[in-house]
């Protein structure tokens, strides 16, 4: 099969004046535009990967985090669930983690939930829960639901 | 150059040669591995990263163990490493030996669970929405069939969002509805295996067609990670349009340019993104065929989506906005975003984002006036378009790849590939951190 497309196509396209006809090679094939081009792909190459590394370095001790906020709720509560949520301050930009369970064996959220508010630096595996909170059963970790509180939660006014 | 130093060139190259075979066969074994753990082991359930799902693969249970992300992330980090190798060698392999891996590759694939994600059953659902009870799936969610045994396995995120498909996979999926999720689930399977085998058969074609190694084109597609493991494994519609997309750029190749408008305009109607295509396939060639044939496509296109799901069905904007305001974690504006210590994108983001893609669609359209290939400026408007998407997942980084083989810029391709290893590379952090 031969490649009809690098070829000029004939009919309506013939008889357009020639500066507006389809043209089988690109006109004025300029190196310093070539140039130019490559080094802005690869400079959004290096900050796509660069952004790339970040985040999984960001991801990581996230990550981190959220296996010792799990192990000091369950610590905490001594309880081994393993259906527990975690809730990040994404927009306060700090490390301070909210991790909800059940406070009895039940399906997710199905039983009073007990929410810890766990801050600071990963020590031996876990972090320091400064308070917390409970919740009725089925019910989402909403402000005015939450009630019971305790630690800086009371001193946060993170309860109504 | 001394002719000694000549004599040892040609010896190291012929003993270069005589590995590189059994290199290319071990690497075909590492692929072929690698898929098989992820398939044995999906197929066992209760896992993260297979949807819940009828059983359909339980035949396979028992050989494998529950797929967990350390073992699935090494297995595609093997994947992509003997991906690459191949790609290197991949002058020196032979046509059967390409066309066998890949089948090896697809039947693996066919046999097993569906892999990462839920959406095929949101097609399976839109279809079970239009034929067992008679409901718009342009105007409903897969929460109006609540009853129906597919629910259950919509994804969470999905039950309450229509159909952001064009009616023509709408209408194509309609056909598998009434064969129940199971019936219908290994129709789809079988449908993106179909779509896949001729979006690779139409690469072969274009490569020759442009002078191009036919059998280096259809491995870089068909025995790529995202292809196999994300697209195929996933059953996604995606590789419906790459056959559509695909078939037009045979026909262009061929001078076919009614029926290659026509065949954009078809995938544009499974799926609208390809539809970025036709302004460059029609700066190119400049022939009234050409506009005539996308017109007629396009008229025939609406009035039959008109007539089967009104207004909603031919409103494509809509689904395109919509689906253009999600955000997900994967994203490379959401990872830039958060290099600047920002949470996530914002709504101005958004705008600069679009402003971003105006200028390179207008650069490249500049470009193809000038002579550039059309193929390489779709190629690179495909690949803006994931990387600026704030929506972004595996199978869309899928959509340049068929075009970067062929393209006349091999630059194209490099970027390709270099995305998807970052998009791959920021999948890995669980094997870093684990959360239990």
């Amino acid at each position: 099969m031969s490649d009809a497309s690098s070829q000029l196509a004939g009919g309506f396209s013939a008889r357009l004046p020639v500066s507006l006809r389809p043209r089988d090679e690109e006109l004025l094939r300029d190196g310093r535009r070539r140039l130019i081009e490559t080094t802005l792909l690869l400079l959004a190459g290096l900050v796509l990967a660069i952004a790339t590394v970040n985040d999984v370095v960001l991801q990581t001790h996230v990550n981190h985090r959220l296996v010792a906020d799990l192990r000091t709720w369950r610590a905490y509560t001594g309880h081994d669930y393993r259906n527990l949520s975690v809730e990040q301050d994404l927009y306060g930009h700090t490390t301070r983690e909210v991790v909800c369970g059940n406070t009895t064996p039940g399906p997710p959220k199905e039983r009073v939930q007990l929410c810890l508010v766990i801050t600071g630096p990963v020590s031996h595996g876990r972090r320091a829960a400064r308070g917390g909170w409970y919740l009725p059963p089925r019910s989402e970790d909403l402000r005015p639901v939450r009630y019971a509180c305790f630690g800086s939660a009371t001193t946060l006014a993170l309860c109504p | 150059m001394s002719v000694a130093a000549e004599r040892e060139l040609g010896l190291s190259g012929a003993r270069s040669e005589r590995w590189a075979p059994a290199l290319a066969a071990l690497l075909a074994v590492l692929l072929v591995a690698a898929t098989a753990e992820i398939v044995l082991d999906g197929a066992v359930g209760h896992s993260p990263l297979i949807p819940k799902s009828p059983e359909i693969a339980g035949w396979l249970q028992g050989i494998g163990e529950r797929l967990g992300y350390r073992v699935f992330l090494i297995a595609i980090l093997v994947f992509a490493g003997a991906y690459a190798g191949m790609l290197a060698l991949a002058r020196g392999i032979t046509k059967r030996s390409a066309i066998i891996l890949i089948g090896a590759l697809h039947a693996l694939v066919f046999a097993g669970p569906i892999l990462l994600s839920t959406d095929v059953f949101s097609y399976i659902a839109y279809a079970r929405m239009g034929i067992e009870h008679g409901i718009n799936p342009y105007t409903h969610g897969p929460i109006a069939i609540v009853r129906d045994p597919v629910y259950r396995y919509v994804g969470q995120d999905w039950k309450h969002v229509a159909t952001a498909y064009g009616p023509l996979y709408t209408l194509l999926s309609y056909p598998l509805a009434p064969l129940g999720v199971k019936g219908a689930l290994w129709g789809m399977k079988l449908v993106a295996q179909l779509a896949s085998i001729g979006t690779l058969v139409l690469t072969w074609r274009c490569a020759r067609a442009r002078d191009l190694n036919p059998v280096t084109a259809i491995l870089v597609v068909g025995a790529n990670p995202l292809y196999v493991i994300y697209g195929l494994g996933g059953a996604h519609n995606d590789l419906i349009m790459l056959l559509l997309m695909m078939a037009a750029v045979s026909l262009t190749l061929a001078g076919r340019d009614a029926a290659a408008a026509a065949s954009v305009l078809a995938g544009a109607l499974v799926k609208a993104t390809v539809a970025v295509l036709l302004p460059f396939m029609i700066l190119a060639r400049r022939s009234r065929a050409q506009i005539l044939g996308g017109a007629a496509a396009l008229a025939l296109g609406a009035l039959i989506g008109y007539a089967a799901f009104g207004v909603h069905g031919i409103d494509v904007v809509a689904a395109l906005n919509r689906d253009a305001a999600f955000v997900s974690t994967d994203s490379f504006p959401t990872e830039i975003a958060h290099l600047f210590g920002k949470p996530g994108v914002f709504p101005v983001d958004h705008d600069l984002l679009k402003v971003a893609l105006v200028l390179i669609a207008a650069y490249l359209l500049w470009r193809t006036w000038r002579g550039y290939d059309w193929v390489a400026a779709s190629g690179w408007m495909l690949l803006a378009i994931t990387v600026t998407s704030t929506w972004l997942l595996a199978w869309y980084i899928l959509w340049p790849l068929p075009l970067a083989v062929i393209a006349r810029d091999r630059r194209l391709l490099a970027a390709t590939l270099t995305v998807q290893a970052l998009f791959i590379a920021h999948q890995t952090t669980p094997l870093f951190a684990p959360v239990s």
